[in-house]
């Protein structure tokens, strides 16, 4: 199994290397298309530590591609990967005869759904079927969750759904942590705005140990540790 | 006489290599050695049994039609318990193992099945060996797909060129479902109605073959059993890996979990970089300035802490609230990633690692000294 950490550590060197590559500069970027980009560059990121090996990350890859403008930022992503995720993002993912083997499934099956016969077997036979009926269903979900889930069938479904569990984990967690840092520096950014304010009220009255901060960054915290002192020193001079 | 041609013609397959040594591995768990620790016995008589001339056998086992290499290969395992798998290879290997060949001959499905396609008698049953060996390719196919190092029963059956491990770690198809069948009770229910002598009987009377009790011989059976088995371990996989799947039972509760986890991990991705893209675009510049200053250095994973030292001269240097702004951040970020032990989430700890800070290599400990003090 590999390591939980390494994977997280590749994820996110790539994405904040395909975050450099998304374009946030420009002026037309609401906060969904910053969402989108985001995304997409997570999800490329989480799919090209897979390195190919995977049918989702693949798929993924080929999803990400069809629309032109990602296609881009993918392929600049991608740009020192292995050769078949480069593929992948050029040539698309499933050949089209695949297509048709998935419609004419479908096709069946509603068929066979349509046709509703009563079938009168056995008290066992029939909560077996029931059961199946059951996971046939589910499989069915899963497919659509996982990407290229489509095209697997039902053993490598299951080891494809578990390695895409573990990488989506790697990629929530990754991801919640930068949330939990950035919002914690604003929190600071603006904590540290108002101490500002503060230290420049409290230059002009303060102690000369005040005045010694020449650079409002250290200010902060020279304020925050001799703010005692200076009520002190303000409390003795009301007081005498 | 077809047992003194059998040994006769079965040497000369083996040709110059050890039995039971010289095989070719696939990967298979150490529970298969059990199997190979039965001693040798006189083969000879399994040919007898089959009836089978060994150098039909040699033609059939070294055509090019796969639907028929894989039975072959079924039934030269049943002369020869120890084959190797691969297809093109010249080095077959033919041990006597015949207490193996027994276990392998009680399996009526694949004599039957072999006799029937060899002697095209059984026009009827055709269908079954067909679709049971193209159950047996596709199962079989999936096999080296798969990243996992799983318990493949039917891995031999795949031209899987890996590395020549010992010898014991060569597999059949048939003796890992005799094993697999031999854990199972012999409670189980077939659904096909053959318990003893199969049908093969039948056609062909001098196959001695037995089957397990209240199981199917049915190669379709046995190859949905294998196929099963996969899949089972499989999900118990996953119900380790996704939490509160532990004591469910039942594949459908199991697979709605799965399916549960699934879509809430996928929602919490769309919630994050929602929220991501919320944030002030400031964190970006940060990256961008880190990234500019490292230059390259991106695989180290202390590139903060690179970073970082070439990033405190421009505190001075800059009298721009804005820029001691994203200067604090890249400060406070690192100091919420060291400074904060009594997080409970483990999810700190690559941040932990990625971005640790060297403080006592830097000039500026002194300020993340106050930092430290501060938090």
């Amino acid at each position: 199994m590999r390591a939980p950490q390494s994977i997280k550590q590749e994820f996110l060197k790539k994405w904040i290397l395909g975050l450099q590559l998304c374009d946030f500069a420009k002026q037309n970027m609401s906060m969904l298309e910053r969402k989108k980009a985001i995304k997409l560059s997570a999800d490329i990121a989480i799919a090209s530590t897979r390195n190919g090996m995977t049918c989702w990350s693949r798929a993924l890859v080929a999803k990400a591609s069809r629309d032109y403008g990602d296609k881009v930022l993918v392929e600049r992503m991608l740009a020192s990967e292995s050769e078949k995720l480069k593929k992948v993002s050029s040539i698309g993912l499933i050949a089209p005869n695949k297509w048709v083997i998935i419609r004419s499934k479908k096709i069946l099956r509603k068929s066979r759904r349509a046709r509703r016969v009563r079938s009168s077997v056995p008290q066992s036979v029939l909560a077996k079927s029931i059961a199946k009926k059951m996971v046939k269903k589910r499989t069915q979900v899963l497919k659509s969750l996982v990407p290229g889930g489509e095209f697997m069938d039902d053993i490598s479904l299951i080891e494809e759904t578990l390695d895409y569990i573990i990488s989506l984990r790697a990629q929530v967690d990754v991801m919640q942590t930068l949330a939990k840092a950035t919002d914690l520096l604003n929190e600071r950014a603006k904590v540290q705005a108002q101490v500002g304010h503060l230290a420049l009220a409290a230059e002009s009255t303060a102690s000369p140990t005040a005045r010694l901060i020449s650079d409002p960054s250290e200010a902060f915290f020279k304020q925050t540790r001799e703010s005692p002192q200076v009520t002190r020193h303000q409390g003795h001079r009301s007081s005498s | 006489m077809e047992s003194p041609a059998g040994p006769g013609a079965r040497s000369s397959l083996t040709g110059p290599q050890p039995h039971e040594t010289g095989l070719d591995s696939l990967q298979f768990g150490e529970d298969i050695q059990h199997l190979i620790s039965v001693p040798p016995e006189n083969a000879s008589s399994f040919t007898a049994l089959l009836e089978l001339p060994p150098n039909q056998a040699v033609e059939l086992l070294h055509s090019p039609d796969s639907s028929l290499r894989s039975r072959n290969v079924i039934e030269a395992h049943q002369q020869k318990p120890y084959l190797e798998p691969h297809f093109n290879a010249a080095n077959l290997m033919f041990p006597t193992n015949s207490g193996l060949i027994e276990r392998a001959a009680r399996f009526s499905v694949f004599a039957g099945e072999n006799l029937n396609n060899i002697t095209n008698n059984s026009p009827e049953t055709s269908s079954v060996p067909s679709n049971s060996s193209a159950n047996l390719e596709k199962v079989v196919k999936s096999e080296p797909a798969e990243p996992e190092s799983f318990l493949n029963p039917l891995q031999p059956l795949v031209s899987d060129p890996t590395t020549v491990e010992n010898g014991a770690q060569n597999q059949r198809p048939v003796k890992r479902k005799e094993r697999e069948k031999k854990g199972k009770g012999s409670t189980k229910k077939s659904k096909s109605s053959a318990n003893e002598k199969s049908e093969d009987g039948e056609k062909l009377p001098y196959v001695h073959v037995r089957a397990r009790r209240g199981q199917a011989t049915d190669s379709h059976s046995l190859a949905e059993r294998a196929r099963r088995e996969k899949i089972n371990a499989r999900m118990k996989l996953l119900q380790e890996l996704v939490p509160g799947c532990n004591k469910i039972s039942g594949t459908a509760m199991v697979l709605d979990e799965i399916i549960n986890h699934v879509q809430s991990l996928q929602r919490q991705v769309e919630f994050l970089s929602m929220r991501l893209a919320a944030v002030n675009p400031a964190i970006d510049f940060n990256f961008d300035s880190i990234l500019a200053a490292e230059s390259g250095s991106l695989m180290d994973s202390n590139f903060h802490s690179m970073a970082m030292p070439l990033m405190w001269p421009e505190v001075q240097v800059n009298g721009n609230r804005q820029n001691y702004e994203q200067q604090w951040q890249f400060d406070a970020l690192n100091q919420l990633v060291w400074g904060r032990e009594d997080d409970s989430y483990n999810f700190i700890t690559p941040e932990n690692s990625l971005l640790s800070y060297d403080s006592s290599a830097n000039s500026a400990s002194l300020r993340s000294n106050h930092l430290k003090m501060e938090l």
